[in-house]
């Protein structure tokens, strides 16, 4: 009987021969909003990237699986199809590359077949009428000469157009932007209100806590040096907007 | 056509005239300088030239022109190309299209001349485009070729007062055929010349493109994408001579190669010491798909104005692996990726085209290669 849910079981992740991720036990239900917290260096992106399949980052032990799916031996674009999809910090601009072909190969990757042209195309303006989105983007190359807004943006219209049964959005550097914040809160209510998305479990990772304003997670993890440390309801994202991470290491010290 | 002296002339000076390609040789495995001509029976039959022509255009066979319009052509003669190539079409052409714009003529739809290689025993043909002051024309150029032939041409534009002239050519022949193409363009004062080129590859694709600006005001712009996969050989020369003030040019070059595909380019830029304020820029991208596949790139700046803007960027690399990375974590497989990618690298060079039916035809070109 295949286990719902994106479950990470004692994550160990190297980077150039360096342990990052010392043994992370995780694990994200379907409809729920889980958030990672931690500060510069504690190993959020590297989680992230890790899942998603990126070369440079190596898994030494451990297991993650999608929805019964054991996820890790999969090239990165089977972990798409699986219905894993990561939104990027700083995602790679293909110049040349239309976003409109860009997101017509990815949909039809995903989920080859189902729509027909016409109806992608229907489907591509209601999502970009969501989020605010002008038309006039889908003829632009692919996050070339974007600004950092635009790029979130269209990271948020891919995850859409996507419908993927778990999201991780890394949200890293993006709490002191306003508007990028917003775009992200709104891209997730939006995708949950759909009956595609109803049930796409969430993993937010972010420094600040302030991208929580905008979307209330169930759960928040706290990453410190490569392992996860202390687990709660959102009141966690609160205390760490009050008191930093200081006072939560020095209690997990204490308690060592 | 020439006369019995004149193609001697012009064949002793192919043979003593250099590729001005002797460098990079390292991985190139033909010399162009060696190139043996013996083997070639030219006649009549093996060359056809078809012209086509909107209406307000003069378009006919250069054998009449140089009838109808003797001195017109001989004014153009003057000016052409006289690279290695060139002279070699010299020796040996028979045959050749004419087209001439009159003054202030603004011509919207493209004119064609196609040229195409009937046998084995080489093709010569030679054009003359002649855009009279303040007139606008598109042209086509477009080369076909029989299974192992040779093609050998040569055209060259004088582009008057104010005139601009937009001309593209694609080499798309057989992968055994053999072309040889130079083109050149004269804008004079304020004119604008813009040349698209593509060479997708033949045993052997050599291709030598001038863009001489000589009056002031004078504008030119090359864009120029080339891809020989397989055992393809291609072979690019772009030369932009800024021989008076205040002209401006623009190249850009974007190249692939995979198989054992080898490419050369050489760009060269020249603002001699009287071309004070003038404004030149050259960037080459070159895209290497497989371990076998090389590209030699080299620029050439030879500035001797001090009072100018000279720009020159390049490129050379394997496919970004985040850009892999980025795409596949869409779910976009690898291979498809490469290709998405690569054609899109291609893109800003494919939009320079003149028409749509150019545009796709080159992109189903690449497709086919990267497939």
């Amino acid at each position: 009987m295949p286990q719902t849910g994106l479950h990470i079981h004692d994550l160990h992740v190297s980077v150039e021969g360096i342990e990052i991720l010392k043994g992370i036990d995780l694990s994200v239900e379907a409809g729920r909003v889980h958030a990672l917290m931690g500060p510069n260096g504690s190993g959020k992106s590297t989680l992230a990237n890790a899942l998603a399949g990126h070369p440079h980052y190596t898994v030494t032990s451990g297991t993650a699986t999608l929805d019964g799916e054991d996820i890790l031996t999969m090239p990165p674009d089977k972990r798409a199809k699986a219905g894993l999809f990561l939104s990027f910090q700083y995602p790679a601009a293909i110049p040349g590359v239309k976003v409109a072909n860009f997101l017509h190969a990815a949909r039809q990757a995903v989920r080859p077949g189902d729509l027909s042209p016409s109806k992608f195309r229907a489907m591509l303006f209601e999502k970009m009428d969501t989020l605010d989105m002008d038309a006039a983007f889908l003829g632009r190359y692919l996050n070339d000469g974007f600004s950092g807004g635009e790029k979130k943006r269209l990271e948020m219209l891919q995850m859409a157009v996507l419908a993927p049964r778990y999201a991780i959005l890394d949200e890293t550097d993006s709490g002191l932007d306003v508007d990028a914040l917003r775009s992200v809160g709104q891209a997730v209510h939006a995708l949950r209100a759909t009956e595609e998305g109803k049930n796409c479990g969430f993993l937010i990772i972010t420094h600040y806590p302030r991208i929580l304003a905008h979307i209330t997670p169930d759960v928040v993890h706290v990453l410190i040096d490569g392992r996860i440390v202390m687990t709660g309801g959102a009141d966690l994202a609160h205390r760490i907007e009050r008191e930093g991470y200081d006072t939560i290491r020095d209690e997990v010290a204490s308690r060592a | 056509m020439h006369n019995e002296t004149e193609r001697r002339a012009a064949l002793d000076a192919f043979v003593a005239t250099p590729s001005g390609r002797g460098r990079p040789n390292r991985y190139w495995k033909l010399d162009l300088d060696a190139l043996d001509v013996s083997a070639f029976t030219p006649n009549a039959a093996s060359t056809t030239v078809t012209i086509s022509a909107p209406n307000g255009v003069t378009a006919c066979s250069l054998e009449e022109a140089l009838d109808s319009f003797a001195d017109i052509v001989a004014r153009a003669q003057e000016h052409r190309g006289n690279g290695k190539f060139a002279h070699l079409t010299r020796a040996f052409a028979q045959t050749g299209a004419f087209v001439h714009v009159p003054a202030g003529r603004i011509i919207d739809e493209p004119i064609h001349i196609h040229t195409r290689a009937n046998d084995a025993d080489g093709a010569f043909a030679l054009t003359i485009i002649v855009i009279e002051a303040g007139a606008s024309a598109t042209v086509i150029e477009e080369f076909e070729a029989v299974p192992g032939a040779t093609l050998v041409y040569d055209s060259h534009a004088e582009v008057g007062e104010s005139a601009r002239l937009t001309a593209s050519a694609i080499a798309h022949v057989p992968a055994d055929a053999r072309v040889y193409v130079t083109r050149s363009a004269r804008p004079q004062r304020d004119a604008h010349v813009a040349f698209s080129h593509a060479d997708l590859g033949a045993a052997l694709a050599v291709a030598e493109i001038d863009i001489t600006l000589d009056g002031p005001g004078a504008n030119g712009e090359l864009d120029a994408l080339f891809f020989p996969s397989a055992k393809q050989h291609v072979d690019l020369l772009t030369r932009v001579d800024h021989r008076v003030g205040h002209t401006t040019s623009r190249t850009a070059i974007k190249s692939a190669a995979n198989g054992s595909g080898q490419g050369r380019y050489l760009g060269i830029i020249r603002i001699i010491a009287d071309a004070q304020g003038s404004d030149a820029s050259l960037r080459d991208d070159a895209l290497l798909l497989s371990r076998g596949a090389h590209i030699d790139s080299v620029p050439a700046l030879e500035i001797a104005a001090n009072d100018v803007k000279a720009f020159h960027g390049a490129t050379i690399g394997a496919i970004d692996e985040e850009q892999l990375f980025y795409m596949a974590s869409r779910g976009v497989p690898r291979d498809q990726a490469e290709k998405m990618i690569a054609l899109g690298f291609f893109e800003p060079v494919i939009e320079k085209f003149p028409t749509d039916s150019l545009r796709k035809q080159l992109r189903e070109a690449l497709e086919a290669k990267l497939a």
